[in-house]
């Protein structure tokens, strides 16, 4: 009898070795970027977005002293946040109860309160307090002033997003030290090094690698938060396009411009924070990991870069 | 001779758990002394309420006739001894060098910033005479030329070498070693002990936890018995070894049981 059909050879160790198809993942990745493809080309021929109104809006003077109002506002209130959270945080991990008790209670409350609500509240705070005076009580006060004049629309922002700010970035901090190994405190300690040499030279610098990545989430969160000062008509970026379309009525294109110039801000401190990561991780990594741009070249660029 | 180091009646409780049991023990100056015993014991609970990393109910540290962490204090009630301020005490631990089982370099600072730290912030020394000290200290423990590697970039002998000479340059008066072989790999520890074998050989006054029975034997003057909190006993090495007084401590030397 003669068999009809020849058994194919069985693999040799020589034969080819193939990585297994996986056809799904062309097929997903094609459906995702024909869907990107028709979202692309109905925003772009969109008559509603008037793209030639955003190019026009783009670099306006309005539009440019609302972005410098909410850089300002972000600088200024991320700065003295960080300042007043550190000191919340030091008062949190102190050993006096009362400052312990108190710091915990300011994290609790402005953590609580929305922005939008604290950002009202000093915006109305004359109702509160109408007169601020300094002197002794019970005799005519040395200096006084209506809290109106003292406190502009722009001053109720900073103070809100200033205490919003503080309560945030004393956990950051908090975290941060309580991340830098124990170890660290009694080597400091045993050399007899004063306790603030020990915070600013000791842990504070090993604390910045935890507390970066935080604070640049908090940096990002800021800048766009202090759109809500638009409520209390403080000029910023958003109050700026606003004050545009209540006149035009072109509210999507501006709100196109808006979005390009937050979008562009949170680019640039995502690249500011890549950089200062790096800073911080001297002596944390054996080698630091060559930057994105000498690992592309490594790749692609001519084989003389070094990796 | 007058004792250098003086610890008197030292209890230390962790809650209810008490961890030292009225401890006595005096160190001659230059003397070497070694604390063996089972782990738990409390011999490194010890070694961190001399330089008050573990503050402690009862008892009394003096070295060179100065009182460490407190001061006699006379009140209506008759004298007490009262904690003194955080500037005082770091004047005192300044004089006290420390050596720990995990280095705790600082790993930020490079192997020449890790040593400078302390002599310029905390003695006053300047930079350029700081550095230079550094640097002969650095070759003294065998590290030329490595001044400036991070402590990740060293081994865990390298850097417990550098943590020794960060320690010795504050010119301390006493130095303090809580298991300092414990944590390295076998055959790096011979190095770190010859490095102490080098500073015990100075004159130094030296205070070790160790598990290193080679290195008690042949460079301690005194070797401590420790168990549960309270010293078994104290001799030579020789009478330690080979002729323990007590049942704990022969039974410790015999049968080697650490954990």
């Amino acid at each position: 009898m003669i068999l009809a059909t020849l058994s194919p050879p069985p693999a040799a160790v020589t034969s080819p070795l193939q990585a297994r198809p996986h056809p799904w993942r062309w097929v997903s990745g094609a459906v995702l970027l024909l869907g990107l493809a028709w979202l692309g080309t109905v925003l772009a021929r969109s008559p509603g977005l008037q793209w030639s109104v955003v190019a026009q809006y783009l670099g306006s003077r309005t539009i440019l002293l609302g972005l410098w109002a909410t850089l300002w506002l972000t600088c200024v209130s991320i700065l003295l946040g960080f300042a007043l959270g550190t000191g919340l945080a030091m008062a949190r991990l102190s050993r006096n109860p009362v400052l312990q008790g108190a710091a915990w209670v300011y994290i609790w409350f402005f953590r609580s309160v929305p922005l939008l609500v604290l950002i009202l509240f000093a915006f109305n705070i004359a109702y509160l307090v109408p007169q601020i005076s300094i002197g002794l009580s019970g005799r005519a006060p040395l200096l006084s002033m209506a809290t109106n004049d003292l406190l502009t629309p722009m001053g109720a922002a900073l103070l809100a997003l200033v205490l919003h700010e503080a309560a945030y970035a004393a956990e950051v901090v908090r975290g941060g030290i309580l991340a830098v190994d124990q170890g660290q405190f009694e080597a400091a300690m045993a050399l007899g090094l004063s306790p603030r040499a020990t915070m600013t030279r000791i842990i504070l610098p090993q604390a910045m690698r935890a507390i970066i990545p935080a604070a640049g989430n908090q940096l990002i969160g800021l800048l766009k938060g202090t759109s809500m000062v638009s409520v209390i008509a403080v000029g910023d970026l958003l109050y700026s396009a606003q004050s545009v379309y209540s006149r035009t009525f072109q509210v999507v294109p501006l709100l196109i411009v808006v979005t390009i110039w937050y979008v562009a801000c949170t680019s640039l401190l995502s690249l500011g924070q890549y950089y200062i990561e790096r800073h911080f991780a001297q002596g944390a990594l054996r080698q630091l990991r060559p930057m994105a741009w000498q690992r592309l070249r490594a790749r692609f660029g001519p084989a003389s870069v070094e990796a | 001779m007058a004792a250098f180091l003086s610890i008197q009646g030292l209890r230390k409780s962790f809650g209810a758990h008490e961890v030292l049991k009225g401890v006595d023990l005096d160190v001659r100056k230059g003397e070497v002394v070694a604390l063996i015993g089972p782990s738990g014991s409390g011999k490194s609970t010890l070694l961190r309420c001399v330089n008050q990393l573990e503050r402690f109910q009862a008892g009394r540290v003096t070295l060179d006739d100065e009182l460490i962490g407190y001061e006699e204090r006379h009140t209506r009630h008759g004298p007490v001894l009262r904690a003194v301020s955080v500037r005082e005490l770091n004047r005192q631990r300044a004089d006290i060098g420390m050596v720990f089982q995990h280095f705790n370099l600082f790993p930020h600072m490079t192997a020449l910033e890790n040593i400078v730290e302390a002599p310029v912030r905390v003695r006053g020394f300047a930079r350029d005479r700081a550095e230079n000290e550094a640097l002969d200290l650095l070759a003294r423990v065998g590290l030329a030329g490595r001044e400036g590697a991070y402590p990740r970039a060293l081994s865990g002998g390298q850097q417990q070498r550098v943590a020794i000479a960060r320690a010795l340059a504050m010119k301390p008066k006493l130095m303090l070693f809580d298991e300092p072989t414990s944590a390295l790999d076998p055959e790096v520890i011979g190095e770190v002990l010859a490095v102490m074998a080098d500073v015990a050989c100075g004159g130094m006054t030296m205070l070790v936890v160790t598990h290193e029975w080679g290195f008690a034997r042949e460079l301690a003057d005194s070797i401590v018995f420790f168990d549960q909190g309270q010293i078994v006993e104290m001799g030579t090495p020789q009478q330690l070894f080979e002729e323990p007084l007590h049942q704990r401590t022969r039974d410790f030397v015999r049968g080697r049981v650490y954990i």
